[in-house]
């Protein structure tokens, strides 16, 4: 397991466990963290699950896939450390990683 | 619990008794036969939240390719490219990504007020009358004027289209539909489309003739004619069907709920909660069906391939493992996502279309009538094999002029001189009766206005002709600038009066 907080626009964090192998979305929809809608289940076509990577994460979590790319077209308020929760697998040593939320999905 | 010996539980599709109120009977299946198999039609069911969450996401064993309604499933209807709801990767991949560049939740907000001005075309003239209908009103005329908007559909022509796209999916009751003869056409869409390939236009329809895609074979091309045509059809009918229903359930579920309608009344952030607790409590599309491509198991019973199974989300949005008291409809329920918009690859395209329709539907038709009682006398539920909801459903509203009447307002001691006109201004808080008293003076003119609100002397009157312009500030309900604008016809008047930040209201008016 490891500690992933999810930070809502309004600024309320929700400390959650997540096992590696699932996805940042996945760990957000399965704790029913409110802010990540993810509409099509981790498909990568709706651009509901859009976080905001803190800098201190954003080399280790990688660049957004092509895929990823393209439908993150779809979000709003898209900014250079963006990424889709859907996309990224959690791994052990993301524990501790806290990421932000846009005002809307 | 075993899919085929649950005797005692049943469902079916087709039978008025459950279209009605389907909920019994999901609730039993969901808890009795989670796999359900009904041997009258041969299909399989699953009910509850994780099993149809499963499936839908599940696009090798579960294909859509074969269709998503059962019917067209069973009875082997052949689906040519384009029809993109019923494809499988890779086809399925790049028409889909095609699409969501134009349903952008950003793009679809953007047309907030269009669709402001749709609803108001639909129900500023009913403001006074004391009756509606959620359905012919408005449900079936916002969001086919928004789709045809996007489209490029003229809106001489819309009703047609509408009719033709509902004869498609009605189903006669009790029975399934025969496909049999159905071809997916994009028919009386070739008129359009071939008048926009030479008159392009920054509508939906460009966009789709105009863009570039790599298929399957690798080939980097636009979308054929006909590819275009099924885009539209497809479209056309999503786009009208299901937020019409869902306009219609929000027009009921209120009705029983006027404690809920009145917090929202009185605070509209509530709006987008209660629209989404609208959509899991009674989802206009309640089923959606998908050929079982290879052997797979639910609660350790096997589902072989070959097979049309249901998912139901009617059941999955009741699931009691997954929402606290289900069957209570309640906008301040912490949100868990419904399936209304289904899961996964095919998930709802227009789900940020239907969001901001039902959103901006639902205030406005707050703004007129605070409160409303359906006509379950008078109402029924359409029949077709995808949608469930209101085909017609009648509406009161408290009769207008609930205020004081006029003759009783505080008027002047002494009967006043001068143009006597009395009218009624249409709020946003619903009708409001006044009457002016106006003296001319060459090319002004003074007066006042009295209402049931109180009385206040009017400024900057102005005769220009037969127009006539003057301003009021009134301090009750709210400290408001009301500037009118009225053209007089011998002894009538019509005209507007701007209400400060509140946008235009109509005046009409008489003289007595």
């Amino acid at each position: 397991m490891v500690k992933i907080t999810y930070i809502t626009f309004s600024g309320r964090a929700h400390v959650v466990d997540v096992t590696p192998g699932g996805t940042l979305m996945r760990g957000a929809r399965d704790n029913n963290v409110p802010g990540i809608d993810a509409d099509c289940g981790g498909a990568c076509v709706c651009g509901t699950c859009h976080v905001y990577i803190p800098p201190d994460w954003q080399a280790r979590l990688g660049k957004r896939t092509e895929i990823e790319e393209a439908t993150i077209e779809f979000s709003s308020d898209v900014k250079e450390n963006s990424r889709l929760a859907c996309q990224i697998t959690i791994s052990e040593d993301m524990d501790g990683l806290v990421v932000h939320m846009p005002e809307t999905q | 619990m075993n899919a085929v010996t649950s005797p005692g539980v049943h469902w079916d599709p087709y039978d008025p008794k459950y279209f009605a109120n389907p909920y019994p009977a999901f609730n039993r299946l969901r808890e009795e036969a989670p796999l359900y198999y009904n041997a009258q039609y041969d299909f399989y069911a699953v009910s509850r939240y994780e099993d149809v969450e499963r499936g839908l996401f599940d696009r090798d064993t579960f294909i859509s390719g074969r269709g998503g309604i059962l019917e067209i499933i069973k009875q082997n209807v052949p689906i040519p490219k384009g029809v993109f709801i019923f494809e499988d990767p890779p086809l399925h991949t790049m028409h889909r990504s095609l699409l969501t560049r134009v349903f952008t939740p950003k793009k679809m907000n953007a047309l907030e007020p269009q669709i402001r001005a749709f609803c108001a075309k639909a129900l500023d003239p009913l403001v006074e009358g004391g009756r509606f209908n959620f359905i012919d009103d408005l449900g079936a005329e916002m969001p086919l004027r928004v789709i045809g908007m996007l489209l490029g559909i003229p809106e001489e022509d819309l009703k047609s289209v509408q009719h033709q796209a509902n004869e498609k999916l009605r189903t006669d009751p009790g029975k399934p539909k025969d496909f049999t003869d159905h071809q997916f056409v994009g028919e009386g869409f070739e008129e359009y489309l071939d008048w926009r390939v030479k008159h392009p236009s920054d509508d939906l329809m460009t966009e789709l003739l105009n863009a570039e895609f790599t298929d399957e074979t690798g080939t980097t091309r636009k979308l054929t004619r006909d590819e275009v045509l099924l885009f539209i059809s497809i479209l056309a009918g999503a786009g009208n069907e299901t937020t019409n229903r869902l306009i219609g359930w929000t027009g009921k579920v209120l009705a029983e709920h006027p404690d809920q309608r009145r917090q929202i009344y009185e605070n509209r952030a509530l709006i987008p909660q209660a629209i989404e607790e609208l959509l899991r409590f009674e989802p206009p599309g309640p089923s959606v069906g998908r050929y079982v491509a290879k052997d797979t198991e639910f609660h350790g019973q096997k589902v072989p391939e070959g097979s049309a199974i249901l998912f139901l989300v009617g059941g999955a949005n009741r699931d009691p493992r997954k929402f606290t008291s289900p069957d209570k409809f309640d906008i301040h329920r912490p949100r868990v996502p419904h399936l209304t918009f289904g899961y996964g690859f095919h998930s709802c395209l227009g789900n940020a279309l239907a969001r901001i329709e039902g959103r901006v539907a639902l205030d406005e038709l707050l703004n007129r009538f605070p409160e409303w009682d359906v006509d379950l006398e008078n109402a029924h539920l359409s029949s077709t094999s995808t949608v469930r909801g209101w085909e017609t459903l009648p509406a009161y509203t408290p009769k207008a002029g609930k205020a004081k009447p006029v003759a009783a307002a505080p008027v002047a001691e002494e009967a006043p001189s001068g143009e006597r006109w009395k009218m009624v201004l249409k709020t946003p808080m619903g009708p409001q009766e006044m009457v002016m008293t106006m003296n001319r003076d060459g090319n002004s003119f003074t007066g006042r206005i009295d209402s049931p609100m109180g009385g206040e002397d009017i400024s900057e009157g102005k005769i220009d002709g037969d127009k006539l312009s003057w301003v009021m500030n009134v301090t009750k309900p709210a400290k408001i600038k009301l500037s009118f604008e009225v053209t007089q016809e011998g002894d009538t008047l019509t005209g507007h009066a701007k209400l400060g930040m509140f946008g235009k209201s109509a005046l009409t008016g008489e003289r007595i």
